[in-house]
């Protein structure tokens, strides 16, 4: 049985997303030192501007630039803001594009630093992935990250998941292809208000639907355990696996301060893990 | 404003870092204090040591557990699984205490951040 982690990378004109995806892939040869692929329409920019990307990622799957039409804010802390595209719909194509026979797929802004995740190719279990999660920030309640609207269903996150070649996975993500290209239908039917399609939105409706409209347990929750920042902190600094922040508890601009060491986390302002990424790639 | 308030309203700043620290130092003993094993996931608390050191008191050497997930695990050797399970809780529990112990000792925001 073949394992590995297959990351997503598709730029816009302001998020270098492949230098995430390779800075991401260090870390999991580091910390799960296991193979690693890169499914991108970007492979020529992957290839010429970052030579040493051989270090780190094993295959790259070339795949058709598409063009979302969806358009996003990203943040930079609360004072700085950009709209700009935002492609995010391969996702659902991980089953077909994987070349591994268990797959842990992350997004590029996830990073490593334990080996916790590891141990998922142990388990029995088609599918796993987070619905919770452990905000850096303190006491923050109004991040509407817990439910896909205030009304309907809990949010899963598909900010990485493992699943394996089997016809349950199989199912599951062709649900979530139907789910893409019915979109409006299913975001009225959940009362999304948001057009944009968004996977873990999409993932979280896809187990709602399997699960017989229920809340049920599956699927079990992957190992460890996922901290995330918003965008709207700032990540100021980093070493020896610490990551320190300035947290927006608020958001509303009144900034605190928080670290932590040794945990996987989800970094949302990709300017902020930009310019760090920038600093840790000056020796390569 | 005041000389005091504004003392006060800083030194709440301190506070507000020192309990997220506290927190998320908390949150990383209890993702750290797991047993992964064939598969399952057991959180390692004194209630498992406890039953498992009973069964391996009344000379069971295998048992099914149901873990975090309410599935059930086949453990083969019990008494190797309550050494791991005491060097996992031990292990973290000491790390935890010393991380708890030095940041009551740290007096500004910015020293904070490094436990």
């Amino acid at each position: 049985m073949t394992k590995g982690v297959l990351l997503f990378a598709s730029n816009n004109p302001q998020v270098d997303y492949i230098k995430q995806a390779i800075y991401c892939a260090k870390r999991i040869k580091q910390f799960l030192n296991l193979p690693v692929a890169i499914a991108t329409p970007n492979g020529d920019y992957l290839t010429n501007q970052f030579p040493f990307y051989k270090s780190y990622i094993d295959k790259i799957i070339n795949i058709e630039a598409t063009n979302s039409n969806q358009v996003r804010r990203f943040r930079d802390g609360v004072y700085s803001e950009k709209r700009l595209e935002w492609n995010n719909l391969s996702r659902a194509d991980c089953y077909e594009l994987t070349p591994f026979d268990q797959t842990i797929v992350m997004d590029t802004d996830y990073l490593i630093c334990n080996s916790h995740l590891k141990t998922v190719f142990n388990t029995k279990e088609h599918i796993m992935l987070y619905k919770d999660y452990i905000d850096v920030g303190y006491n923050r309640t109004n991040t509407g990250l817990d439910m896909v609207s205030d009304k309907s269903i809990p949010m899963y996150w598909a900010t990485v998941f493992y699943f394996d070649k089997s016809p349950m996975s199989q199912m599951f993500f062709n649900l979530v292809k139907h789910i893409k290209e019915n979109w409006n239908f299913y975001r009225l039917t959940y009362q999304i208000s948001q057009g944009n399609y968004r996977n873990d939105f999409a993932f979280s409706i896809a187990i709602h639907i399997i699960n017989g409209f229920e809340k049920r347990e599956w699927p079990k929750t992957l190992p460890g355990k996922m901290y995330l920042t918003v965008d709207y902190d700032v990540l100021y600094e980093a070493y020896d696996n610490t990551f320190k922040f300035l947290i927006d508890n608020t958001m509303s601009g009144n900034y605190s301060a928080a670290s932590i060491k040794d945990c996987n986390i989800h970094i949302m302002n990709k300017f902020s893990l930009g310019r760090h990424i920038d600093r840790e790639f000056e020796n390569e | 404003m005041d000389k005091r308030l504004e003392k006060a309203l800083e030194f709440s700043k301190y506070m507000t870092t020192l309990n997220n620290q506290r927190r998320l130092l908390h949150e990383k003993y209890l993702e750290n204090t797991v047993h992964y094993i064939n598969g399952g996931k057991f959180s390692v608390t004194k209630e498992l040591m406890n039953f498992v050191n009973l069964l391996v008191q009344h000379k069971q050497e295998t048992a099914i557990l149901l873990d975090d997930n309410n599935t059930p695990i086949e453990i083969e050797e019990l008494e190797t699984f309550l050494t791991e399970l005491m060097d996992i809780y031990f292990n973290n529990t000491n790390d935890y205490y010393n991380s708890y112990d030095d940041i009551k000792t740290k007096r500004s925001v910015e020293r904070l951040l490094d436990v």
